[in-house]
Parts: C-alpha cells; structure tokens; sequence
C-alpha cells in the first residue's frame, strides 16, 4: 500500500468517524486481506470450503502443512461469532486435523486461537490456527507448573460467577446445538443470579450510607454499635481491581 | 477394551472427575466439565474436556466437540471480563509431539497479558517453493474428498440407514486413531 500523507489520512481518519456501524464494517471488509482471500481477490492455497468457512495453507507456516481456518464472515474477535460458528469452525478443524495426521505423518496437531494483540494475534480477521508438530519442533512449547491451591481458588471464586451468568444467558438463547437439557446447571446458574442481584443492592446501599454514617458516628460515638456495625459491611465488599489480577499473574 | 480401562485408570482427570466434592470444578453437565487443573502454564488458566474418556481430538464425537468449543469460548469471555486479561488463548495439544500430557482431550483457555512471559508462539517460517507445493497437495488432496462437513452431519440424521459418506468417515477414523493412539501409548 502507498503511504498515505498526513492529508490523506486526517481525510481518511475523519471518513471513518462518519460512517454508519453498517458502513463500518462494509469497510473493515474491503481492507481485510482475510476477506480478500475468501473471496478469491488475493490467490491463496486453499485446502477446504463451504459455505460457512474456508481453510488455507498459512504462507509463513509455523511448520510444513500449517492450516488457517477462518468463517467468511468477517469477525475481529472470537467472542463475536455466534455460536453454531464456532460449533462449525471446530468441528471442521476436526476433520482437518484428521488429514494432517495421516497425510504428513505428523505426531500431533495443535489447535491455536490467538485474541487480542498481546495474545499473539496479528490480523484482523478470527481464525483458527491449525499446526501439525514433531517432538522437538520447538512450536508452542508450553511449560507447567504447580499453581498454588490458594491461586486456584482466587480464580475460581472470579470467573465462577461471570462464567454462570454467561452460560446463563447462553442457554436461554441456545437453539442450535442439539443439547441434552441439565436440571443441575440451571439451579446453579439462578444461584449465581441471585447472588449478582444482592450485589447491586448491596451497593445501592453503601452509596446512601456514607452521609448517615457521619452524622451518626458523630452523635451516637459512645453508644454506637449500630454505627460501627454498618461502617464496616462495606468494606466487606471490595470490588476486584485489576491489581488483585495482576498479582495473580507474578 | 482391556487397553481402554487401563487408559482410563491412569487418567488423571478422569480420576479428578470421580473425586467427590471436587473445588476444582467450574461447571458441569452430562458430558462436559470445566476445571481449574493443579499443573498449567499460567495461573488463571482453565480446561474444559469431556466427561467421557476420549484421547484425542478425532475420537471426540461431533456434537460433544462443538459445545467444547462454544463453552470454550464463554470462559475465554469470562475470563476477560472476571480477569482483566487483555487477551486470550485458546489451545489444543492434540498428541503427543503437540505437547498433549494427559491422554484425555482437554481444550486450554489461557488469559494473557502484556509481559506474561509466556511463549505461546513460533517463529514463522519461509518454506521453498517446492515443499509448500507438496505440503498442499498431499493436504489437499485428502481435502477435497471432504464433503461439506455441516451438510453431511444433516445427511446422517435424516438417513439412518448409512450412506456412502458416512461409511467413509469412520473408516478414516479407525486407521487415524489406531496411529495416533500407538504414539499416545508411549506416554510414561
């Protein structure tokens, strides 16, 4: 591509703030080199299609036989395609897998989804890393280790409730994959509900608190066990901040 | 059959799956379960594998392996909203030269952020004309006879009685799996 000038791209800049959601998407299509191979403006290698994804030989392979498999609807990110997508990218990643493994005698696949920049993902455009491995390949060599039982247990107690909710929202919507119905997760799930209800109150309350708490405490300071009692449920409820997290990660 | 139980009697998360009152369960349903795992690369990280003991990714029945991955991709949201990761992996070891442990499927959600550490990348290569062209058509090949895999499935469901296509599939995955489980059995 031409470099722009800073004309050009203050034009470009103010084109884009204009548009419609509709247009703006429209637009990330045409500059998408993902789209463009899909729809067969850039030539590529392409191994399998159908009418929902494509699959094609990545040009800087991490090793010999690297597949892309991405839908040819444009998405940025994972989280935005709707499920029975995904259901169907995987599923394809599948059967992929199945050829590698017996075409270029390979002792194993990895499947890779990289989102977000720090993650590793390089185009805008979700897709579906498919990469046979040799022992010793030196590909996504992943190391672990014991995470401490206190650690697990902090994570637990994060994702746990937003996950539910997720999972919540997901089954009321679900309509495409065939699922056995669960009585036991949905009882789960209401508890989590429940529990996120408790918490809005809850804060509701400790936003009025804070002016009685004053006046009280000033008035009532010998004889206040009411007072004290109510100054300290909030600090029971401390929201996780995300240094909590990042200490999780040292 | 003999080998399959002794398989599963080593399995450790089919162990973890038959400890009553287990902490590290996330959720659970007949057939899925997501897991924190005692050993990973980064705390934070979550599995989500089936409840029955499949080794490898192609022994994963259809159904089974898309609401993996759907719910796969709820944790990774979960885990971007409860976490504050600033980015997410989704990885499957799916044999022994990829790094698989455990011979169980597990599908890995791993949050990341700036300066984690961790190297869940590879170096990308530049190969010769001549093995990307090799590469290709031996995939490709076997790629093309690869019906359209959405349409087949709806196939296989209005037709009990089995048709062409669907008498292939197994067959490829018999001799697929037999391969592959023969590395698999080398696991210490």
């Amino acid at each position: 591509m031409p470099e722009m000038t800073d004309e050009q791209r203050k034009a470009l800049e103010e084109k884009i703030k204009n548009m419609s959601p509709e247009e703006l998407k429209e637009f990330q299509k045409q500059q998408c080199i993902f789209c463009q191979i899909i729809t067969g403006k850039i030539p590529s290698k392409k191994v399998y299609s159908d009418d929902k994804c494509i699959a094609v030989m990545d040009i800087n392979p991490a090793s010999k036989g690297h597949l892309l498999i991405m839908p040819k609807e444009h998405y940025a990110i994972m989280p935005q395609m709707p499920d029975k997508e995904i259901g169907h990218l995987f599923l394809v990643s599948k059967y992929l897998s199945q050829i590698l493994l017996k075409s270029l005698k390979v002792s194993g696949t990895n499947v890779f989804v990289a989102n977000g920049g720090v993650a590793g993902q390089r185009a805008q455009h979700f897709m579906l890393h498919l990469i046979p491995r040799k022992e010793g390949d030196k590909v996504l060599d992943v190391e672990d280790k014991l995470i401490d039982v206190q650690l697990r247990t902090k994570v637990k107690e994060l994702v746990e409730p937003k996950l539910l909710a997720l999972l919540g929202v997901k089954k009321e919507k679900q309509t495409t994959l065939p699922q056995p119905k669960v009585e036991l997760p949905e009882e789960e799930i209401e508890v989590g509900e429940e529990h996120q209800e408790e918490k809005v109150i809850e804060v509701s309350e400790e936003v009025e608190e804070p002016p009685k708490k004053k006046t009280k405490a000033v008035k009532e300071k010998k004889s206040a066990p009411k007072a004290a009692k109510k100054a300290k449920e909030p600090s029971k409820r401390e929201e996780v901040g995300l240094d909590d997290i990042a200490d999780l990660f040292k | 059959m003999q080998t399959y139980l002794n398989e599963k009697m080593k399995c450790e998360y089919c162990e973890m799956l038959e400890r009553q009152n287990n902490v590290d369960l996330l959720y659970e349903d007949p057939d899925i379960v997501i897991a924190i795992k005692d050993f990973s690369c980064i705390p934070g990280q979550i599995s989500i594998f089936p409840k029955q003991h499949y080794t490898i990714l192609e022994m994963v029945p259809d159904e089974v392996l898309q609401k993996c991955f759907v719910l796969a991709n709820k944790v990774s949201m979960a885990i971007f909203e409860s976490l504050g990761a600033q980015g997410t992996n989704i990885l499957v070891q799916n044999g022994l030269g990829a790094g698989q442990k455990v011979p169980h499927f597990s599908i890995e959600v791993i949050p990341r952020r700036e300066g984690d550490g961790l190297k869940l990348a590879w170096e990308p290569k530049q190969l010769s004309q001549d093995e990307m062209d090799t590469a290709y058509l031996m995939v490709k090949e076997e790629g093309d006879r690869l019906v359209d895999i959405g349409k087949k499935k709806k196939e296989e469901k209005k037709e009990e009685p089995k048709t062409e296509s669907s008498k292939e599939e197994p067959k490829k995955v018999n001799s697929k799996n037999n391969y592959l489980l023969k590395s698999i059995k080398r696991l210490p």
